[in-house]
């Protein structure tokens, strides 16, 4: 089953990207811009630093536990009670962010393409998408990344190329006008959405990686090509747009791909990057439930996580529609209670891991020296 | 009153779909959660679909850790 799947390391790097990418691209710079202003592109930057020092936190946990999935992880560092509950946590975590996900794409849907579609009627289908994906299995789907990750470049390097005349360098001035302490603000909340979540790939790595040794530079290399697509996508943004127009859109990627226009041949071209971030939303709400499914099976010793993925996909069609009741909520939400909400399941859990961890095989190896003394 | 039916069959059609192979290979464990997420799944269903208000989770999330966002943001402030 789940433990026989492997994956190779570019697929792994890929799966990391796309994954990271996510939501950050279209939601995460409205919040930012009216944090930060024109600034966003430093606290953008800056996020991605501090994201490859988390990177290095997971590949130590990775090192310590070679061939558990982080669940096992726990319960292997806390006990079994403890750790059943704190894996709970984490699973609760992960299919929050999955069903947030499925209200996300609905909303974007409805409120920007299709207007008179019912949004149950788009949850249901994305969902049952994403639970075809995490049926299929973890090598399925890091295949189908590996297809369609040369789409999401390609659609990128289109947004960037033909955005390039309406660049406006005075909307980036003045750099650092108000210090540097709004930009950490700024850099904290963005990679709250960026690599924080990427803790539920701890699920798969390094277990399921076929070459777990060079693994760590996958999940390096994976977070640096999403940083980079960040990075020019924050900075075309506000070049652009400005960052007083950047703050007063939910979805400021989406207008920016509306401005585009060559010559009146090239024109209307932002079904581009809603296909691009339909894409790497996708890949990440499969990452998202099957960490909850996987994370579910393996606390209860389960032998087959694929039962669990149909009335997982039922309640998360209904809270999808519960979730956020409007807008505003889900803006407040992600400026006020996410980031906390990430940063202890994606930094304090995986450090009280890594530091129990730490303590006990330092006993255990104490103890093995005293019994080959006592011998 | 559409919307309740339209629930029900789908469930039904999931318990088709899972419980035989579940039955099958005696996989006894795996029929309890799978029961017991299903009934979950479906009766909060019908209560949104009967249009009761129930409680949302991300409310509590928000009890829980705004007062720990509103700290770490402070330092910044």
């Amino acid at each position: 089953m789940s433990s026989n799947w492997k994956i190779s390391n570019r697929q792994f790097s890929i799966l990391v990207t796309l994954n990271a990418i996510g939501t950050a691209i279209l939601i995460t710079l409205a919040g930012l811009a009216s944090e930060v202003k024109q600034d966003a592109w430093i606290s953008v930057i800056a996020g991605v630093g501090i994201s490859l020092a988390l990177i290095g936190l997971y590949n130590v946990i990775g090192d310590l536990y070679p061939n558990m999935s982080f669940v096992k992880a726990i319960e292997a560092a806390l006990g079994k009670w403890l750790g059943t509950v704190v894996s709970l946590l984490f699973i609760f975590f992960s299919f929050n962010g999955a069903v947030s996900l499925v209200w996300i794409v609905g909303n974007f849907i409805t409120t920007q393409m299709m207007p008179e579609t019912p949004m149950l009627y788009i949850n249901i289908l994305f969902t049952a998408v994403i639970i075809f994906g995490v049926r299929l299995g973890l090598e399925t789907v890091a295949r189908s990344a590996e297809i369609l990750f040369p789409w999401v470049i390609v659609f990128f390097l289109f947004l960037i190329l033909f955005s390039t005349p309406n660049l406006k360098a005075e909307n980036i001035q003045p750099v650092f006008e108000n210090g540097i302490k709004p930009v950490l603000r700024g850099a904290l909340s963005f990679i709250s959405f960026f690599s924080l979540p990427s803790v539920v790939l701890l699920m798969i790595f390094p277990a399921s990686l076929n070459k777990p040794k060079e693994g760590k530079k996958a999940f390096f290399t994976g977070v640096l090509v999403a940083g980079i697509i960040m990075a020019i996508t924050a900075i075309f943004s506000i070049l652009i747009l400005g960052s007083d127009f950047t703050a007063r859109n939910t979805y400021p990627t989406y207008v920016l791909a509306k401005k585009i226009s060559i010559g009146k041949i090239i024109d209307r071209v932002e079904a581009v990057i809603a296909g691009l971030w339909l894409i790497t939303i996708f890949f990440k709400a499969v990452l998202y439930l099957y960490a909850t499914v996987l994370g579910i099976a393996q606390t209860l010793n389960l032998r087959d996580y694929r039962p669990l993925t149909l009335p997982l996909g039922m309640l998360m069609v209904a809270l999808s529609l519960r979730i956020y009741p409007n807008i505003p909520y889900f803006i407040v939400w992600n400026e006020k209670t996410f980031p906390p909400f990430a940063i202890v399941s994606g930094f304090f859990l995986p450090l009280l891991i890594l530091i129990v961890g730490k303590i006990r095989s330092k006993k255990e190896r104490k103890i093995a020296d005293n019994e080959r003394n006592k011998a | 009153m559409k919307a309740v039916l339209g629930i029900l069959i789908v469930t039904a059609g999931i318990i088709l779909l899972e419980a035989p192979y579940l039955l099958e290979r005696k996989l006894k464990k795996e029929l309890c959660v799978f029961s017991i997420l299903l009934t979950f799944g479906a009766t909060i269903s019908i209560l949104m679909a009967l249009g009761i208000q129930l409680p949302n989770p991300q409310d509590m999330i928000t009890v829980v850790y705004k007062p720990l966002g509103d700290w770490i943001f402070g330092i910044l402030q």
